[in-house]
């Protein structure tokens, strides 16, 4: 407490008593203030006693932000920074601390890739601008990149989360910076007692939404509709399955219908966490130590997941210029059960099994045990197992191994210049071992008998950063200026080993498989091993400068080696400036009294990025085992160049322009942000078409051109703050991006990719692509015919003597597409108006996977004992790609269920089992015949979709499939209640809370799979697609977080 | 500014030198790669260079090479086989020759050789600059001459593949690297300069590459690798088409420039193979295939089967799906692409080994040993079929598709008629011609090889063009199925012909009136030439065992029994459904061919988008 214009003031006693002695009551004016409190100022007058209460200041103002390799007041940062902090991590009942980052910071979106509980968190920060290259934005966790992301860390131990966003923040990092950098600092220890804290959870998981399935009834309707198609008469194989004609039939009205959904991921799931933390430390020496323990059963059959962490921090003050700290983390995580897909074709979906396996036991058959069926379609691998039996049949684990260790030295050489050394070692390894029994798809096409994959990466990175600050301030009383000069090595091990083998005897069990490998084959070309090692050497500096408070100006810039490159194109030089204007420290708005603060910013910058394969410059030959040749029956491993070099390749860079206005208004009670920007990146590597009569079809050459503009908002308001009474606390944040692709290869206006052509989607052998990169649209179009309803009778003349339905001349026939043309089969639109649809020229962009629309609101109450949380997300206008439904609408495969949806199918028999449209060979010519056009009209006056394709055109990708994903989603909701402490004194306990979660408790959405938040493949040009992804769940959680 | 702040700048200044001192190790950013090595750490020694030479051998097989697309999508239809049906532009338009340039089957192969093409080019530029084959010891020295020589004839092989079905391409003999950037968009060169080259190349290999008997002498082990029968072989075969007819870029058929020259060349090769006694004839046809091809079995004892693309491994890279994608279904498995047509049949004589060898008219049950008869219109090639494979056999529910079946490219058979048709072309039907053929004849009928037999002989005395029409039909008994057919027609300008009196002879077995016969062959035996002869209807046992046409109840020379023998199935055989499920199907039997246009296939769309220098061929 000071008085205002003199030198004098005091401090209140720990009850916050005071007493001063002042010169003239009259004219004097207390100033009370506080650390994290807005200063107060009142006029004495005649009182002698005043009794005042500070209000804390918005926290965005008094909080600092990391930006690369500084630490800065949060209102000096002349850059686009968002941040979130242990307090907004608290709630939130997740073992990556990814996901909390989703819908609550403008520009970022973290979105998981399906519900499973290891499922890949996708953080994009403004959009993802390279094309074939990864879009993860950089991580560094206290100080040191590492390649691991967010899953090694325990969301408890973390203090604060930066994400930077545009160049003025991220071009220190260079070439690594292009895609956003996420800077996590963790908890440090306090001087003072030791602190005990115990955070712990328990709780449920429950499938959020089930599919809609035929019954047993229509299930068995419509195989025998099915087994009708070609000639009129049920065929051998239903009867031989079915074991009925249409008399009896009507006994599978009464058959108790088989839930696979609720079998295989219906589970109630449970999940456990357990933190503690112990943390102090004294006057030379802090500390904070944590152990982390997850244990989640996920709701699919056979499905868990387990990890343990552990990390330790420390701080040790050598002498008063010399500050030493270590930072160490260790983290055991197991994941088990085959999950419900796999990158790849549809072979490999699981949930296919679930939706599709025959709705009902047969006979004695127990749940779980195999189909008594014949496999259909084994050749395209779209084989039907129990799903049960199938969950058994395979077994998978994953393991992730891996530490950290950070050292540094700060050394205060003067008063204002400073040294800090940072060396990371960071060692991640991870072992997948995938055992298949005969039951599994992929077993059955290597002659029904066990296999087993292990894959095992391992990936060791040991950095070192030295880094020089200095700062002058006051100079001149109104000229303050920072340097900072630094340098960083970066050093990247993988070594990626993977084995296959096959053919082990029958009934062998998975332990004895990963262990005994000599009771199988080793698969050809196998154990296969490559490693690589990546070096980056850099250099950076930055300037800061500010006038009176008022004009803020920084500028840096880093210059980047990889040994990417060849010698001649190494290196790299990223630049970057700011510029800032703080409106409030003019005179015009000394008195506009509702703005607090405002300042306005530019920033412009070049940024890289290198996540690029190595030696790509050099004729390389590998000798992976992937390539052979048989002599004496024996395989001669090959060398083989694995691509054609191009020396030229360089860097990605992008450049971004951002415009920001930061104010502070209404007492300090909301803090608005607002940022605009345009980021135009270049050099994007493509794989691009050469002439493959150079022996190689694709090169990767720098050519590709994108760009994102967008605008964000960011809102945090205090609404209610009382004291002891109702506060209410609300972030709000929404922004819009436009993603476009503004150059590929040279000749080249666009690029097919998806389906079973690389990038794959989904899919069997032959299917066309569904994704396009073209020249003005988004990055990740989805691509395919349009959907047009189904054709009718109206559509055909009708020869009532033969009963032969010909489809009337002029019409547009798309039996290139879905074979032989009949009332109820699809139709498509002719884009090009020839009369006949065909892939190559009646396709068109039909989905947009960018929402236009992202944000969040949450918001936090407390009142006295009491807090409360409500978070929810959004995402507006974007497109879902629900593969699934077309694959689950086919009836490509015989004995396969359908969705419920099919129920309102075109009918090819009378409810009464009486024939009303077949096909039937005439000449070699597929004909069809039915009963008159307008009995076959009244039998499908209600139909409202066509008849499920049975062979061509079955998994061919139509509009019909892409679905608007807008949501709403009631992404969590806490209630919390703080016991009043006295009680416990005796057993030091300072804290204790309890909590009830519902995570993911409700979605408004028109999508009609699980979930529209999902996109299964990782791959920027194949995004939002929804093919077999492991279905979310909903949690509801207990918890507890005491503090001793 | 006072001393101490000049002061701190002389320590930051310090500061700053020592930060660019501290990482300044420019090795630091040489990261040379790993488990990958560069080209000096390859073309190291004998074992390395051989495992540079896999690669090369490697671009053979596999699904886009000789294990499925070369060897059994690209060859059909022709005048004795027909592929799938399907109108989609798969590899059921290419069969029929309704394809487009956006055909999903032309990329893979066409890549595929030139990857070869080009994985050659690196072997056969750095094996002469190794140190080792100057300067290494005798043996290392035979051996690597010996790996440039295969090299070479790879090359050459790749290259005459890909002409064959492109015609005039891009001309590549330096690898890669060292042109692709300088001449991003290569034009095609004719294809007689690009002949001319890689058999020239293969003179040049005739002198690296040892004969079969010869290669233990080099320290090799014996194996399928290439010898110098495979290359003089392939020699006289590129010379056929060198001297023979394609499409040239007018949208004509012609021949190529001096073909007679070839014609010798192909003469005085062949020529070679046979004086040189390394070669023969596996006495046993039938056991020939079913037991050393479908065997396993690494090389027959007489050096019949000389170049043989091997299969390994069980997947798409290096396996090759004979007995899958082809031959009879085993338990509903397989995809029989390639089916024999009826009237190829009745070309074969009732007492020709080979007719029962090369048409399989049966599909197998799930116990693996009945067999289903067939219809005319759906009969299945035989010489790779999955229920001859054995060592190891393969079980009737086996899901798998990769049976380990090597793909043969070239026969001793094939070089005899080779000689025969070169040696007539140029002398005249000599009595060496006439030897060479007769040859072959006896053996597939199981006789002795060297012993006159006028029952099986073709007739003395023939003109030089009806001794033609002779070799046209015995290449087709001889090397039915085999990947050789439509480009024999091709070289020959019959393809159209072939195709259009294919049609006729069914016509007639459809109608069931008139003979067969054709203008530019010999026809069937006289006792199977006439269809009113014929069977409609064939009825098989439901019990058959054997693998040949003894699972038929009643004859297939005499007309149909009235009633249906007991125990027996029937099937369509000289029957009405000839006509419409093949000849006048919209969706079948070459129903695309346009001549002037079908005889090349289109380059990938793919390709000319990379390269617009790379015009279309005509008429597509």
């Amino acid at each position: 407490m000071t008085v205002k214009g003199s030198t004098s003031g005091t401090s209140t006693d720990n009850e916050g008593r005071y007493s001063i002695s002042i010169p003239d009551r009259n004219n004097v004016v207390l100033v009370f203030s506080s650390v994290g409190f807005a200063a107060q100022e009142v006029v004495v007058g005649d009182r002698s006693t005043i009794n005042q209460t500070l209000f804390s200041t918005s926290a965005a103002l008094q909080d600092v932000v990391v930006i690369g390799y500084q630490t800065v007041r949060s209102r000096d940062v002349l850059a686009s920074v968002s941040s979130i902090s242990a307090k907004d991590l608290k709630d939130v009942p997740i073992n990556n601390a990814a996901e909390a980052l989703n819908g609550r910071l403008a520009g970022v979106t973290a979105t998981s890739s399906e519900g499973s509980p290891d499922a890949n968190v996708r953080i994009r920060i403004r959009g993802g601008m390279s094309i074939t290259s990864s879009n993860e934005p950089l991580y560094v966790i206290d100080g040191v990149q590492v390649e691991s992301g967010l899953s090694t860390i325990s969301p408890q131990d973390i203090q604060t989360i930066d994400v930077l966003k545009d160049a003025a923040a991220t071009a220190i990092y260079g070439a690594r910076g292009a895609n956003g950098v996420v800077i996590i600092t963790t908890k440090s220890g306090r001087p003072g007692r030791t602190v005990i804290s115990y955070n712990g959870l328990i709780g449920i998981r429950k499938l959020a939404r089930k599919l809609d399935v035929l019954s047993p009834y229509e299930f068995v309707f419509y195989q025998a509709e099915r087994s009708r198609q070609q000639g009129g008469q049920d065929s051998l194989s239903f009867l031989k399955n079915f074991g009925t004609t249409w008399d009896t039939l009507n006994v599978y009205k009464n058959v108790e219908a088989m839930d696979w959904q609720g079998e295989v991921f219906g589970k109630t799931g449970g999940t456990q966490t357990h933190n503690v933390t112990a943390s102090g430390g004294g006057k030379k020496l802090t500390y904070n130590f944590g152990y982390t323990y997850n244990d989640d059963k996920a709701i699919v059959l056979n499905s868990s997941y387990k990890r343990h962490l552990l990390n330790l921090k420390g701080d040790y003050r050598v002498t008063d210029n010399l500050k030493v700290g270590l930072s160490s983390r260790y983290t055991l995580q197991n994941v088990y059960g085959a999950g419900v897909s796999a990158e790849g074709g549809s072979s490999l979906s699981r949930l296919r099994n679930t939706i599709r396996y025959r709705p009902f036991l047969s006979g004695a058959q127990d749940i779980d045990e195999s189909d008594p069926f014949n496999d259909p379609n084994v050749g395209n691998g779209l084989i039907l197992v129990n799903p049960i039996a199938l969950a058994n049949a395979e077994y998978r684990r994953k393991t992730t191994d891996a530490y950290n260790v950070t050292v540094n030295a700060q050394y205060t050489i003067l008063k204002n210049l400073t040294f800090r050394s940072t060396v990371g070692f960071d060692r991640n390894k991870r072992t997948d071992r995938q055992f298949y029994d005969t039951l599994a798809p992929l077993s059955v096409q290597n002659g029904r008998k066990p296999l087993i994959s292990l894959d095992t990466t391992e990936a060791k990175t040991l950095t070192n950063s030295n880094v020089f600050t200095y700062s002058i301030k006051g100079w001149k009383n109104d000229h303050n200026f920072d340097f900072l000069l630094g340098e960083e090595t970066y050093d990247l091990k993988t070594k990626i080993n993977t084995t296959q083998v096959r053919n082990y005897p029958l009934n062998i069990g998975y332990n004895d498989a990963f262990k005994e490998q000599t009771q199988g084959t080793v698969v050809t070309g196998y154990p296969r091993v490559s490693e690589s090692r990546f070096t980056q050497l850099s250099f950076f500096g930055r300037v800061g400068y500010s006038f009176k408070d008022k004009y803020l100006l920084s500028a840096n810039v880093r210059r980047d080696g990889a040994s990417k490159f060849a010698p001649e194109r190494r290196w790299g030089t990223f630049p970057a400036g700011s510029v800032a204007w703080r409106l409030k420290r003019e005179k015009f708005m000394e008195n506009v009294d509702f703005i607090n603060d405002m300042k306005l910013r530019f920033g412009y910058g070049t940024m890289g990025n290198n996540r690029i394969a190595d030696y790509l410059y050099q004729t390389i030959f590998s000798h992976n085992g992937s390539r052979y040749y048989g002599l004496n029956g024996q395989p001669v491993i090959a060398y083989v160049p694995t691509a054609l070099p191009n020396q030229f390749l360089t860097w990605e860079s992008t450049v971004n322009r951002n415009f920001g206005l930061d104010m502070t208004i209404l007492k300090n009670r909301l803090d608005l942000s607002v940022d605009y920007y345009i980021n135009s990146s270049k050099n994007l590597l493509l794989n691009v078409n050469i002439d493959p009569t150079y022996g190689f079809a694709t090169q990767q050459q720098n050519v590709g051109k994108t760009s994102n503009k967008g605008i964000e908002l960011q809102l945090n308001a205090t609404i209610l703050r009382k004291p002891g009474g109702l506060n209410w606390t609300a972030n709000f944040n929404i922004s819009h991006n436009k993603n476009q692709v503004d150059q590929l290869g040279p000749n080249q206006t666009q690029s097919l990719v998806g389906g079973v052509v690389d990038p794959r989607s989904w899919g069997v052998a032959g299917q066309p692509t569904d994704y396009i990169l073209r020249i003005g649209e988004s990055i990740g179009s989805m691509w395919g015919l349009v959907t047009d309803g189904f054709y009718t009778v109206s559509d055909f003349t009708y020869n009532a003597t033969t009963s032969q339905y010909t489809l009337i001349p002029g019409t547009v026939a798309d039996s290139a597409i879905i074979g032989t043309i009949q009332p109820g089969s699809i139709k498509f639109k002719d884009l090009n108006k020839d009369g006949k649809i065909d892939l190559n020229n009646d396709r068109t962009i039909i989905g947009n996977p960018n929402p236009k629309l992202t944000g969040g609101l949450n918001q936090q109450f407390t009142y006295k004992q009491w807090d409360a949380s409500l978070f929810v997300n959004f995402m507006y206008d974007f497109d879902v790609y629900n593969a699934n439904k077309i694959e689950l609408t086919n009836a490509y495969s015989t004995n396969s269920n359908m969705l419920g949806i099919m129920q309102d199918r075109w009918r090819t028999v009378t409810p009464t089992g009486q024939n009303a449209q077949w096909v039937r060979n005439v000449n070699g010519v597929p004909t069809v015949f039915g009963i008159p056009p307008d009995q076959l009209s009244a039998l499908n006056a209600n139909a409202k979709i066509w008849q499920p394709l049975i062979s061509n055109g079955a998994f061919i990708p139509h509009s019909w499939a892409i679905e608007d994903g807008s949501f709403l989603r009631i992404n969590n909701l806490t209630v919390g209640y703080t016991l009043p402490i006295k009680g416990f004194t005796s057993v030091h306990l300072s804290k204790l809370r309890f909590y009830l979660t519902a995570n993911n408790l409700a979605i408004i959405t028109n999508y009609s799979g699980y979930d529209p938040e999902v996109s299964v493949r990782t791959d920027a040009r194949t995004p939002n697609l929804d093919y077999s992804a492991y279905p979310k769940s909903r949690s509801f959680i207990f918890g507890v977080n005491a503090t001793f | 500014m006072n001393s101490r702040f000049l002061n701190q700048m002389v320590i930051f200044a310090a500061a700053f030198a020592s930060v660019f001192m501290l990482g300044s190790c420019k090795k630091y950013l040489d990261q040379q790669p790993i488990t990958e090595v560069g080209s000096q750490a390859v073309f190291k020694d004998v074992n390395t260079t051989l495992q540079a030479l896999a690669g090369v051998y490697g671009r053979l097989s596999g699904d886009a090479g000789y294990g499925l697309r070369l060897s059994l999508y690209y060859p059909v239809d022709n005048d004795l086989l027909m592929g799938p049906s399907g109108n989609q532009d798969d590899r059921r338009a290419m069969a029929h020759y309704s394809l487009t340039s956006l055909n999903s089957e032309l990329p893979g192969p066409f890549n595929q050789l030139f990857e070869g093409i080009s994985l050659a080019n690196i072997c056969i530029d750095e094996i002469p600059k190794m140190e080792m084959y100057s300067n290494g010891t005798d043996q290392q020295k035979a051996q690597l001459r010996r790996m440039q020589g295969e090299a070479l004839t790879l090359r050459a092989q790749f290259y005459f593949e890909a002409l064959r079905n492109w015609g005039d391409l891009p001309e590549h003999f330096l690898p890669s690297y060292l042109q692709a950037t300088e001449n991003p968009y290569p034009v095609r060169t004719d294809r007689d300069l690009i002949y001319d080259h890689i058999l020239e190349d293969l003179k040049q290999a005739a002198t690296l590459v040892p004969w079969r008997n010869e290669v233990s002498s080099v320290g090799d082990p014996v194996d399928e690798r290439i010898t110098k029968g495979a290359v003089k072989g392939l020699r006289a075969r590129i010379s056929l088409y060198r001297g023979g007819y394609s499409l040239r870029s007018s949208g004509t058929m012609q021949r190529g420039s001096n073909y007679q020259t070839y014609y010798q060349i192909a003469r005085d090769e062949t020529n070679d193979i046979i004086s040189s006694n390394q070669h023969s004839l596996y006495p046993d046809y039938k056991a020939l295939w079913r037991d050393i091809v479908c065997g396993h079995v690494v090389i027959d004892p007489n050096g019949e089967l000389m170049f043989q693309v091997t299969a390994i491994g069980a997947g798409s890279t290096a396996d090759t799906k004979m007995g899958y994608a082809n031959g009879p279904r085993v338990n509903g498995q397989g995809n029989s692409f390639v089916n024999p047509l009826p009237h190829y049949f009745y070309l074969f004589d009732s007492t020709d080994i080979r007719r029962d060898v090369t048409i399989a008219p049966y599909d197998v049950a799930a116990d693996g040993i009945t067999k289903i008869g067939q219809a005319s219109t759906n009969l299945r090639d035989g010489k790779y079929r999955r229920d001859w494979i054995k060592g190891p056999a393969i079980s009737p529910t086996s899901a798998v598709q990769y049976f380990g079946i090597k793909w043969q490219l070239l026969r001793y058979s094939d070089v005899l008629l080779m000689f025969a048709e070169a040696e007539n072309e140029i002398n005249g039907p000599t009595s060496a011609a006439y030897n060479a053929v007769n040859m072959v004849r006896r053996r597939g009928y199981g006789k002795p090889v060297s012993t006159p037999d006028v029952a099986i002989d073709i007739p003395g005395g023939l003109s030089k063009a009806d001794f033609f029409k002779y070799l046209v039909r015995e290449r087709a008994l001889e090397l039915g199925a085999e990947g050789i057919r439509k480009y024999d027609l091709i070289r020959w300008n019959l393809l159209a012909t072939g195709l259009a009196e294919a049609k006729t002879a069914m016509t007639t077995m459809s109608t069931r009136t008139g003979a067969i016969s054709f203008s530019y062959m010999i026809g069937p035996p006289s006792y199977a030439a006439n269809p009113a002869n014929l069977p409609q209807t064939m009825y098989f046992r439901r019990t058959a065992t054997t693998d040949d046409a003894s699972i038929w109840a009643n004859s297939l020379y005499k007309t149909s029994p009235s009633s249906a023998p007991s125990g027996t199935t029937a099937v369509n055989w000289v029957h009405s459904s000839i006509q419409s499920t093949i000849v006048t199907s919209a969706t079948r039997y070459a129903f695309g061919f346009t001549p002037g246009k079908s005889e090349l296939f289109p380059i990938p769309q793919q390709a000319r988008d990379a390269n617009p220098n790379l015009s279309q061929n005509p008429n597509y």
